[in-house]
């Protein structure tokens, strides 16, 4: 009914020359329409997480790989044959992947869970095996199942042991149920391979470049070549510009070259009937009758000989090939390599070069057609399986290489004792594949001499300080852009990015908008094949490309249609044509991710089968009805069916960002109208995992959401259900989480409440003391007793009993006895084996591996095994490195893949809250505790309820976090009603109805009371708002940065004090400081900071030839003669000696004894 | 001074206390909420401990049990006092903790499974200590132990194969120290309910008395007259106390215990007023401070005394100013 009351309200005020008052005629819509309201459409979220999960995008990328690539990467590669013995040849045959297997050579199970291989320092991975099929002599032998390497498995693909797995098993694996999954375990390291942005490959995009000369460019991207080509404009003209040709091309030579001779055929296919384009472009045929080129072979004759790299494969052995031929061979393959050319045939690829030049023309007139490289439809997301898929075709192909040479050797001995078998040769191949994989992901560094691709930092060590991070890690995309360019455009928040990246969630600093996160119901597609489409395209009415003229591909009712970039050819009812096509898709004809929307600025038919578009699954509308009803959801929320059921029928479907612009979208049911194509599942999921956390974030300053995103990930919680048998560098865990008052939906489906990271703090919002300055916060001592706050950190430490090539070995020792027969106090944790006992305390300085190692380790010229009495060890004990006392939590013995035995140590500490540690609330305010109060100090109110934390008023108009203060209001109300309440985005429990039930209590609605003040007694003059916020305590902590030093280490070459915390520097006294003891004059003082107590020096001067001597002795005038000693820093001392060795000659001249 | 007990609870003491001014009402509510003293687990002995929580948890949440403490604080020396060498049954109690899940049912460790310890300590001069005269039967027990119908607190779950041995020795101490030694969870104070002396002013968007409602206290007094003013000196007299336990103390001995405990207090502060400022020649301005520092040291002996002579000055409606 409200519904209905609504719109008779509305109606009049948006449209009242609108007939509203007969029915059905406002915008088709009537009073009597059944309201179209979906209960409970939000379901479809979890049942989507539930079939594709949070890091999908990763896993199915993976699998694409695993499953799809390989096999063409097999395909494109597959014969190996021999210069030597043209008979012989291999054929790769088929290729797969198998399970996961461990290494050890007498291992008896193969199989291996991720988990080992963490904790075994391992690598996750799985032998590939191929088929083949090659000669023997006179035979033809096939062989299956050869390893030829070893690919390291993505966690929860379908090559891991996780994957389908139920909790039970999982927990027996020591694997947590909610890990996401989507990284790789290498040399026992979590490492991810971040999502890469780039700009669309195979696609024009008209831009500008700095001279505000358009351009049109390409990047072609095939399995053989990576090329990028450019039409574009110079003094007016219009090139064709390419890498590999020097000089740049006339449009109408390269047309002609393309066997487009006519002119008149050239003018009408760049620009078709529209004069104004045709007269922009008359100068170039000028151009090409300047340079007298009129025929395709003067054409081809003049790109000839400007091109570069097919004079190259030229080589000794062939015949000197005519100039024109280089041309034909640049144009076909190299120029546009994307665009194919079979048997010559340049139609495709001329009429490519046209549209190009057209687009060109009509941005040279009309500035409105030039494109936009931020927009996200012009983003191509590379994902794991891509770049794997880049490496293991080069390795593979180096693979092949080393095969072929190997198998060449072989062949070319005369006569052999056996025949020759290639299996041998294939299986000798080595680790090559193996170690190419397990460098590159421990690295990060992709190197493909083939492309000339080097990229640094693709993968990093997944962040496991909390769940959020980690699962945030796994969301992030990095553009490929430079960080110190100063340019705005690539880190503006996109408007096309709604729905598909987090609009908050980006890092403040250098990195602001350029990393991005993916947000809730994103998938990123994986290629389709593109040749059903193209035949369905050709079903569907639409004419091909190459049999057209200019003047028919222009027509303004004709739209040319276009497969990942490619022409495919036209058709003049494209909004039939699209319709249709939508429907195959819908009914599962054609693949759910291929995409298609019309352009009707380019007069174009788009159609995207490509991977990495992001895309997004929608409701459909029909009519103005949605199509998923309540009995939908019913059926879902009952288990019946699936989301995947939900997209067969037709119901729900995936757009991408261009094909978002071909439809009308409705956010909420209300708002759909006849001419609404879709309907949002759920508006909430435009923002990611992590500012999903954050309640009532629509009431918030929006950076104060993007600060929440960065501090999230620092949250100090539950990091999953293996915790503790996980042994990590750092592990901070919470003593206590809780799951928060105020939850969102996304807490949930993301399972923060599972694995929260903070607790529910009372808050009274007012002042108190001086100690609350500057967002510090006051604790009470009374909670922190209770456990608030309290967390434990978790240290490894980790050494390795090596093996030496000479036979000697380390060894552990028993704890040294001391004179007194008693244990000296650094050796007591120790037990027999030399290993500090689990449950043991230590103390800083502690040893924790009493290891020694053989004085002799890399002495070579001991033979093994006659190393063993004589060889002496010397200490090389690990020690626990802390100031505060820590207990051995686990101890791990184990061996590498390398056979060498692993020592792994876990101390742990507990710490209670201290002053300095910081803290933060879910509303990107952060702030470190001032001040501990007892709980007889605290304010209290009526009740006798003391609040855990105040947080200073001051925090709150300058920042405008209201969703704190909702927060707040809500989480009170959830108290006193026993419920967690919800701050969904854009949603959540409403401010009306939570004052109500604070009301209803007895409370006041605003959330505020009146307090009495703990020291005096007295009522406080002012009311406190107080109720509870959620705390995040955050990583850093004051026990970890604690820094003094009076004397200490010093640096070898200036023997100034160290720097840094960890080398027990010196604190700096620099340049400012300097400046200000300068100002006042306090020349001592400075005197005292930059020499005396830093890197003072005694030298002996002479007074005569002005050098440094020693011992009272010039060297140089051989004298002991008029030699001064005097204080200098060292660091002045060694500039000395560095000029002298360059042939300066620095004088010391000493005033006084002038 | 009247206490009026409005309602008494196994764990909760609702009351009025009538005809005192504000800074004896609070120094009270201070005292119920730090200084009484109770028995909490303070040293803890982990012999075996295979469960998945780590031992500084589990000594944490054993802290935290509240201890029945009766009479804790005439009969229980504090361990620093006390004259044994280690501790002793007059100022600790021993509980142990000894538990092993042998089903593939989990085991819930809770405070019933804490047990007593009678315990053997010996004083410097080698002789055995008794326990004090006078203790409960169940001091030193948790609260609720293995009482019907009331769960008892929960420790940790243990599942098949896991272990805790451990021995605890619980000591007395005060809130100040830690909060395990609180015996109290919330202190309600107020005072003035309707704001006739306005301490406090409401803020509102239309009216002030639909907007805050008042509190249960109210009907313990006359609404405020239209628009009549109270006196200027006028100072509120009686408090309204709703006090939870955590059921360490009995409400009621609680109440007494502080009581007592803002005698001796205070008699610290008469007994250093009385003496005159002595000792050494530059504190001849001796303040009040500094005289609380003189006695300090002496409170816990002599304080038994002073609270005969206050007992007496009470009653003769000591005034403060």
């Amino acid at each position: 009914m409200m519904d209905v009351d609504e719109e008779v309200d509305v109606k009049p005020k948006i449209n009242e020359s609108d007939d509203w008052t007969t029915p059905g005629n406002y915008h088709g819509k009537s009073l009597t329409d059944e309201i179209k309201t979906v209960e409970d459409k939000w379901q479809l979220l979890p049942a989507f997480l539930k079939t594709r999960g949070l890091v999908k995008q990763h896993i199915d990328s993976f699998n694409h790989f695993v499953d799809v690539e390989l096999k063409n990467i097999i395909k494109a590669n597959e014969k190996v044959t021999s210069d030597v013995d043209p008979k012989f040849y291999l054929k790769y045959t088929d290729i797969h992947v198998g399970t996961p297997e461990r290494q050890d050579a007498d291992s008896v199970d193969k199989s291996i869970t991720p988990h080992e291989a963490r904790l075994r320092d391992m690598t996750y991975s799985a032998p590939i095996r191929i088929s083949v099929e090659y000669t023997r002599g006179k035979q033809i032998v096939r062989r299956r199942g050869i390893p030829i390497g070893r690919l390291p498995v993505m966690l929860r693909s379908n090559k891991c042991v996780l994957t389908g797995k139920d909790q039970e098993t999982l927990a027996r694996y020591r694997e947590c149920p909610l890990d996401p999954g989507g990284y790789f375990v290498v040399k026992g390291t979590e490492k991810v391979i971040l999502v890469q942005e780039q700009l669309s490959k195979n696609r024009m995009i008209i831009e500008t470049d700095s001279k505000k000369n358009v351009q049109a460019s390409v990047t072609s991207s095939t399995h053989e070549r990576k090329s990028k080509s450019y039409v574009a404009t110079k003094n007016g003209k219009i090139y064709l510009r390419h890498n590999s040709i020097a000089d740049d091309v006339p449009i109408v030579v390269a047309l002609k070259a393309m066997g487009v001779t006519s002119d008149r055929e050239i003018l009408q296919l760049v620009a078709g009937h529209e004069d104004d384009l045709k007269e922009v472009f008359y100068i170039n045929i000028e151009e090409a009758l300047k340079l007298g080129i009129h025929t395709e072979m003067q054409a081809l004759e003049w790109i000839g000989a400007r091109s570069k790299s097919a004079r190259k494969t030229a080589g000794p052995a062939h015949q000197k090939r005519p100039v024109w031929e280089d041309a034909i061979e640049t144009l076909a393959s190299i120029v546009l390599a994307h665009v194919p050319v079979d048997n010559l045939n340049f139609r495709p690829k001329a009429i490519y070069v046209a549209v190009m030049v057209r687009r060109v023309l009509a941005a040279m007139v009309d500035e409105k057609m030039l494109d936009d490289r931020d927009y996200v439809g012009n983003k191509r997301l590379e994902l794991a399986g891509q770049l794997l898929s880049l490496l293991f075709e080069d390795l593979f192909k180096k693979f092949n290489h080393d095969l072929k040479l190997n198998i060449d050797k072989v062949l070319k001995k005369p006569n052999r004792t056996t025949e020759f078998d290639a299996y041998t040769q294939l299986l000798y191949g080595g680790d090559h594949i193996t170690s190419g994989f397990v460098r590159a992901i421990s690295t990060g560094n992709w190197s493909l001499k083939r492309f000339k691709m080097e990229r640094a930092g693709v993968t990093h060590v997944l962040s496991r300080l909390s769940y959020i991070s980690a699962l945030g890690m796994m969301t992030r995309i990095s553009s490929q852009f430079e960080k110190t360019r100063k340019v705005s455009g690539p880190r503006a928040l996109q408007p096309s990015q709604w729905g598909m990246l987090c609009p908050s969630d980006t890092p403040e600093g250098e990195a602001c908008g350029l990393v991005k996160n993916l947000a809730l119901m994103t998938h990123i597609t994986t290629d389709v094949e593109e040749e059903p489409i193209t035949n369905i395209c050709y079903m569907l009415g639409v004419e091909d490309v190459a049999l057209l003229t200019g003047t028919e591909l222009y027509r303004r009712d004709t739209y040319i249609v276009s497969l990942n970039g490619n022409l495919i050819g036209v058709t003049r009812l494209p909004t039939r044509f699209v319709a249709t096509f939508r429907k195959l898709r819908r009914s599962g004809y054609i693949n759910e991710f291929v995409s298609v929307y019309i352009n009707h600025h380019h007069n174009s038919v788009n159609i995207s089968s490509d991977g990495g578009r992001i895309c997004r699954p929608m409701i459909i509308v029909e009519n103005g009805f949605s199509r998923v009803t309540t009995e939908h959801i019913k059926a879902l929320k009952e288990g019946k069916v699936d989301f995947d059921a939900f997209l067969t029928q037709g119901l729900v479907e995936y757009l991408d960002v261009n094909e978002e612009n071909d439809a009308y979208i409705a956010i909420n049911e209300n708002e759909m109208t006849m001419a609404s194509t879709h309907l949002e599942i759920e508006p909430f999921t435009l923002l990611g995992a992590c500012a999903g956390l954050i309640p009532y974030p629509h009431h918030n300053q929006s950076p104060r959401n993007t600060y929440q995103c960065a501090m999230g990930k620092q949250a100090i919680g539950a990091i999953a259900y293996n915790q503790l048998n996980r042994i990590d560098t750092l592990l901070y865990l919470m003593v206590y989480p809780q799951q928060p008052m105020v939850k969102t939906k996304t807490i949930e489906l993301i399972g923060y409440d599972k694995l929260p990271a903070g607790q529910n703090a009372m808050v009274a919002v007012m002042s108190y003391s001086g100690y609350d300055i500057e967002d510090a916060l006051i604790l009470n001592k009374a909670s922190l007793d209770r456990g608030f706050g309290r967390c434990q950190v978790m240290r490894k430490y980790s050494t390795m009993i090596r093996k030496y090539p000479n036979g000697t070995h380390d060894r552990l020792a028993d704890a040294p006895v001391g004179l007194d027969g008693i244990i000296p106090k650094k050796y007591q944790a120790l037990e027999s084996d030399g290993i500090a006992g689990a449950g043991e305390r230590v103390d800083t300085n502690d040893v924790i591996v009493n290891k020694q190692s053989p004085s002799n380790a890399l002495d070579n010229s001991i033979n093994p095994g006659q190393a063993d009495t004589s060889t002496t060890y010397k200490n090389a004990p690990m020690s626990y490195k802390s100031p505060v006392p820590g207990y051995v939590d686990q101890v791990l013995i184990t061996d590498t893949e390398s056979e060498q035995t692993l020592v792994k140590a876990l101390l742990r500490q507990t710490r209670r809250p201290e002053l300095g540690d910081k803290f933060s609330s879910r509303h990107g305010q952060k702030g470190v505790c001032g001040l501990i109060v007892p709980q007889a100090d605290m304010p209290f109110n009526d009740r006798g309820i003391t609040p855990d934390v105040i947080m200073n008023p001051h925090g709150f108009p300058s920042r405008m976090t209201v969703g704190k203060m909702i927060e707040l209001l809500s989480g009170k109300a959830g108290v006193i009603r026993g419920t967690l309440e919800y701050g969904t985005a854009f949603g959540g429990s409403k401010v009306d109805d939570m004052s109500q039930v604070l009301i209803e209590n007895g409370y006041s609605y605003a959330g505020k009371e009146t307090m009495t003040s703990g020291i005096t007694g007295e009522c406080h003059t002012f009311y406190t708002y107080l109720g509870p916020i959620y705390y995040q305590k955050l990583k850093h902590m004051v026990l970890d940065k604690m820094h003094a030093r009076a004397r200490g280490p010093r640096a070898v070459l200036t023997r100034q004090p160290t720097e840094g915390r960890s080398r027990d520097g010196g604190l700096r006294l620099g340049e400012m400081e300097r400046d200000a003891l300068l100002g006042y004059g306090a020349a001592h003082l400075v005197r005292e900071r930059l020499m005396l107590s830093s890197d003072l020096f005694h030298v002996d001067v002479c007074n005569d030839c002005g050098t440094m001597g020693y011992n009272g002795f010039c060297p140089m005038c051989k004298s002991q003669k008029n030699i001064s000693n005097i204080q200098i820093p060292y660091a002045a001392k060694l500039l000395f000696q560095e000029l002298l060795a360059m042939n300066i000659y620095p004088k010391i001249s000493l005033e006084d004894s002038v | 001074m009247r206490v009026r007990v409005r309602n008494l609870e196994a764990e909760r003491i609702n009351f009025v206390l009538e005809n005192v001014d504000l800074p004896l009402a609070n120094a009270l509510r201070r005292i119920l909420i730090a200084d009484l003293p109770t028995m909490a687990i303070d040293i803890v002995n982990i012999q075996e401990n295979s469960s998945v929580l780590v031992d500084e948890f589990i000594a944490h949440r054993l802290g935290m049990v509240p201890l029945i403490s009766t009479a804790c604080d005439r009969l229980i020396n504090y361990n620093r006092d006390c004259v044994c060498l280690d501790h002793c049954p007059k100022c600790s109690v021993e509980l142990d903790l000894n538990i092993k899940c042998t089903t593939n049912e989990t085991i819930l460790v809770t405070s019933n499974h804490l047990q007593l310890r009678s315990q053997e300590a010996q004083d410097t001069s080698g002789n055995f200590i008794d326990p004090p005269i006078g203790l409960s039967d169940d001091f030193g027990l948790p609260i609720n132990y293995h009482l019907q119908d009331v769960h008892p607190i929960t420790i940790c779950k243990l599942r098949q194969g896991q272990e805790l041995r451990i021995n605890c020795v619980a000591k007395k101490g005060i809130n100040k120290e830690h909060a395990k030694w609180g015996p109290t969870s919330a202190v309600g104070f107020e005072y003035d309910p309707y704001n006739k002396f306005k301490h406090t002013s409401y803020w509102y968007e239309q009216d002030e008395k639909a907007e805050w409602p008042l509190s249960a206290n109210a009907t313990e007094e006359t609404p405020p007259d239209e628009g009549g003013n109270l006196p200027l000196d006028a100072e509120p007299r009686n408090f309204y106390f709703d006090v939870e336990a955590t059921g360490a103390l009995e409400p009621k001995d609680m109440l007494l215990m502080a009581f007592a405990e803002l005698q001796n207090k205070l008699a610290g502060i008469v007994l250093a007023l009385d003496q005159p400022a002595q000792q050494d020649g530059d504190m001849n301005n001796a303040n009040l401070v500094e005289g609380m520092d003189n006695v300090d040291g002496g409170a816990g002996a002599s304080g038994a005394q002073a609270v005969d002579d206050w007992g007496v000055s009470t009653s003769q409606g000591f005034d403060w100013q």
